[in-house]
């Protein structure tokens, strides 16, 4: 009777010891910001096309359900169809062909700070001696929080 | 008088179990087949028989396997057949790599001991195995709670220490065939075991061969990101893997002393997924990786695992001194195709000395020595040594994360047992140790630009400096057991530390893994930690219940925190991972019951839960990365004892519930919660008066598809594998002698 009595007490202090410092759970952000490129003038888009010698202007809308945090873009060639975009639709490349002078970019984007949502309207400018061809439009962007969403674009620069 | 007796008892068994093999069972000329097979079952009773007082012995919660348990719930990697315990948990990659985690925690902070020493490898990466060979395992020691005091720093969550088969008998020979195939991923393998003794020399060989194909799971198509990818045969394109072992001891055992060295090999080879590298979608020639789902092409790793140890131990009076000594090489190396990331160039210079395929190489060197002194004073057993080990770390390959290193360590520590009544053993524990690093500079092999003044400057970066730091710290450990009749009880305070490592002082490098740009920091302090354990038991003849709660604080945790920022020029525009420090509250533990309900037929219940919050800096209020969900696990045994000719025969049913786990840190995501089931059938059949053990397991017999929270391609979304039947045959034989 006595061992049995020990026994019940040592559990209902082991539950207890296992929850005493349960404390009241404070909301945490657990949500990746978004890169919306679905409305009609965003750009670029999936297998886009932009030319050399021109610029173009980067059109994204950018939201979070707390605060945007930095946003970064990058072109890189995919001449080697060696990495495949984030996207489901896969456009048509150009044969695999080795780089001679590819164009490169990697360019950081201030968002104004505090903000939820964002609309990007940035101009980039494709130098007229680059190599033509397939490039990824990779762009990455951060929360407060420091999730990030990545969205991986196929381009063409002609 | 009562303590005595049971002092005297304690000991003999425990001169019974150290020198199982070593001393002849009385009636060993006459029949020396029946000899063989009588020892064996006697082991086993030892064995149990220790273990259970091993646990009770110990302040810490202390799980002890043998190597039946890992034949009888054999999984891909030791940690994998592990993972069944309360607790215990793994961060794999593919069907053949994986490391442990105790609690939650892992890399650094569990510590590996194998043939007395601290095995190293890369123990920081996520996508690397534990190089050990579950085969060689003859019993595996898991302390749960920090052990930091007995094998030096780095125990924060726990030891898991592997410890060899036992030295044979006088006058033995013989040895075992271990035969295994799984279904899932086509594996085939064998394991052979010889041994040998005359009077005080003897040897021990084993050989193991392991091959594989690639994984399957309950998938046709699994997107990474939104972008589809098919797969072959539901295989996940280039998972196979090789893996070879060989291990020799071999030395003298006298009365009062004993000498063994060891020596092994463990080598092993295994793709990554292709279709991702990290979490970077790839484009692959499907055609080419489909032709085979045997073939290891690229990415894939390459790692081999040399070790060197002499193990003396000498007895005099009630002193029992060992001399542990060390070496060891890690040598790993990652294979994938060059990709000009960031300012790489695009077009792979032949210029270069590091072979175009390289893409890391780690080349590690440890020399230790452990010297230990174990005594009795009155009713005190002391224990007093020191440890020391010395670290020489060299990198290649055309991507830079970690810079080379040379570290020295050296610990004492003092050990006392005081058992001040047959019912109430005391423990307390002092530890202290001095530790040096130095980092070496690193310049990148190609130009990155920079705009200064509106121009654009090229220069090579220089990734790390040189940079030299030296840490101490004294930590501690008090504990006690009380253990009236059927009533357990086990307490332990502790504080434990753990030197920062090489990544997390001096990483400045993208890691395209994770298109992560880590960040280190030189200024890190020892990382630190208060741990509070409680066991509570109770034993009657046909149940028993353990619960296992802890309480533990970090003043300093460290940890790699994802920030909101990019770095377009040292980071090629990823997102920056900062090595930060910060407080950490965790808690939870485990609970297990076990209800005898007919003589052969027994049912248990494993649960286990943990809570982590980080408590300061900037993921204030964020669990801690890999932070398992709750589980539990449902089993039911029926052990029937059929015939003589079938002496040991279990049927035995896992059902293994996991809690989905939303309590996630960035980069996490939320993953949902699942249900397993998995099977286990074996019995020992009596074959030329050996027992010939078969065992079969189907492991994920419904072939549910689920995701691990704490796996490595967790983050892109694949699931682990289907089912896998496993079927294991180990076969005992022995060579009777001459005389």
């Amino acid at each position: 009777m006595k061992n049995k009595s020990l026994l019940v007490s040592c559990l209902l202090l082991a539950v207890f010891f296992s929850n005493c410092s349960k404390d009241k759970a404070e909301p945490i952000d657990t949500i990746y910001p978004e890169i919306n490129m679905d409305f009609p003038d965003a750009f670029p888009k999936q297998c886009s096309v932009v030319k050399r010698g021109e610029k173009f202007l980067f059109k994204a809308l950018l939201s979070d359900n707390g605060q945007l945090g930095s946003l970064n873009v990058d072109i890189h060639h995919n001449f080697d169809h060696h990495t495949h975009s984030t996207e489901l639709v896969e456009c048509e490349m150009s044969p695999v062909k080795q780089a001679v002078k590819p164009f490169l970019l990697i360019k950081n984007i201030i968002i104004p700070a505090g903000l939820k949502s964002y609309q990007v309207n940035a101009e980039i400018e494709v130098p007229v001696d680059v190599d033509p061809g397939d490039y990824h439009f990779m762009i990455r962007l951060t929360d407060k929080e420091g999730w990030q969403t990545i969205k991986g674009l196929s381009v063409k620069i002609n | 008088m009562k303590f005595y007796t049971l002092f005297f008892c304690l000991l003999f068994i425990n001169g019974l179990v150290f020198g199982q093999r070593n001393h002849p069972v009385q009636d060993t000329t006459k029949l020396s087949l029946r000899k063989d097979t009588v020892k064996q079952l006697k082991e086993v009773v030892i064995k149990d028989r220790r273990s259970q007082l091993r646990k009770k012995e110990e302040s810490l919660n202390v799980e002890i396997v043998g190597s039946d348990f890992i034949q009888r719930n054999l999984g891909g990697s030791l940690m994998q057949s592990l993972e069944r315990l309360p607790g215990i948990k793994t961060i794999g990659i593919g069907s053949g790599q994986s490391k442990p985690l105790i609690r939650g925690l892992g890399f650094n902070r569990v510590l590996v001991v194998d043939q007395g020493l601290k095995h190293e490898g890369q123990q920081w990466g996520a996508d690397h195995g534990l190089e050990i060979d579950q085969f060689a395992a003859g019993e595996v020691e898991l302390i749960k709670g920090a052990a930091s005091f007995m094998y030096g720093p780095d125990a924060i969550a726990g030891v898991i220490n592997v410890k060899p088969q036992p030295i044979p008998a006088v006058n033995s020979m013989g040895g075992s065939v271990n035969l295994l195939a799984k279904s899932n991923n086509n594996l085939y393998g064998s394991s052979v075991n010889f041994y040998g003794r005359k009077e005080h020399w003897f040897f021990d060989t084993r050989l193991t061969y392991q091959n594989y194909g690639d994984y399957r799971v309950p998938a046709d198509t699994i997107f990474v990101y939104d972008y589809a990818v098919k797969l072959h045969d539901r295989q996940l394109r280039n998972t196979a893997g090789r893996e070879t072992a060989i291990h020799f001891s071999s030395g003298y055992v006298g009365k009062g002393f004993k000498s063994v060295f060891y020596l092994s090999n463990v080598y092993s080879k295994s793709g990554f997924f292709a279709n991702a590298h990290g979490l970077e979608p790839r484009n692959v020639d499907t055609k080419m990786h489909d032709a085979s789902s045997r073939d290891i092409l690229m990415p894939a790793q390459e790692v081999n695992h040399f070790k060197l140890i002499n193990r003396t131990e000498y007895q005099v009076n009630t002193h029992k001194i060992a001399l542990d000594l060390g070496y060891q090489r890690n040598f790993r190396q990652e294979f994938s195709q060059y990709v000009n990331h960031g300012y790489m160039p695009p077009v792979y210079p032949d210029t270069l000395s590091v072979a175009p395929n390289l893409e890391r190489e780690f080349d590690k060197q440890v020399y230790s020595l452990h010297l230990s002194d174990q005594f009795f004073v009155g009713r005190h057993q002391i224990s007093a040594g020191l440890n020391s080990e010395f670290q020489h770390n060299n990198i290649n390959g055309w991507t830079f994360l970690v810079p080379s290193f040379k570290q020295v360590m050296a610990g004492v520590f003092a050990y006392d047992k005081y058992r001040v009544n047959e019912n109430l053993i005391l423990h307390g524990a002092l530890r202290y140790d001095i530790s040096h690093i130095r980092l070496v500079k690193y310049t990148d092999w190609f130009n990155s630009e920079r705009a200064v003044a509106g121009k654009v400057v090229q220069e090579k970066l220089v990734r790390s400096e040189d940079l030299s730091r030296s840490f101490n710290s004294l930590v501690w450990s008090v504990g006690l057991n009380y253990n009236p009749g059927q009533f357990l009880l086990k307490a332990n305070l502790g504080k434990s530390f753990r030197m920062p490592i090489a990544k997390e002082l001096g990483a400045n490098g993208v890691n395209y893994h994770y298109f992560s740009y880590e960040k280190g920091d030189p200024d890190l302090d020892p990382e630190q930690s208060y741990q509070a354990d409680l066991s509570l038991g109770w034993t009657a003849d046909n149940w028993s219940v353990l619960v296992s709660p802890f309480y533990n604080y970090f003043p300093n945790y460290i940890y790699l925190n994802p920030t909101s920022g990019h770095d377009y020029y040292q980071g090629a525009g990823n997102q920056i991972f900062q090595y930060a420090q910060s407080k950490v509250l965790r808690y939870g533990g485990e609970v297990e019951l076990k209800i005898k309900l007919l003589k052969s037929l027994s049912t248990a219940f494993l649960g286990e839960y943990l809570q982590a919050k980080q408590l300061s800096g900037d993921k204030r209020g964020y669990t801690l990365p890999f932070s398992p969900p709750a589980s539990a696990l449902f089993n039911l045994t029926w052990s029937p004892a059929f015939t003589e000719r079938f002496q040991k025969s279990w049927f035995s049913i896992d059902y293994r519930l996991t809690a989905k786990q939303d309590n996630i840190v960035p980069p996490e995501k939320k993953t949902p919660g699942y249900s397993l089931i998995n099977l286990q059938v074996g019995t020992a059949v009596c074959f030329q008066k050996q027992p010939v053990l078969i065992s079969l397991q189907a492991q994920n017999l419904m072939n549910t598809r689920y995701l691990n929270h704490t796996s490595f391609y967790r983050l892109i979304g694949l699931p682990e594998a289907g089912r896998n039947l496993i079927i294991s045959l180990k076969v005992p034989f022995n060579i009777p002698s001459n005389h």
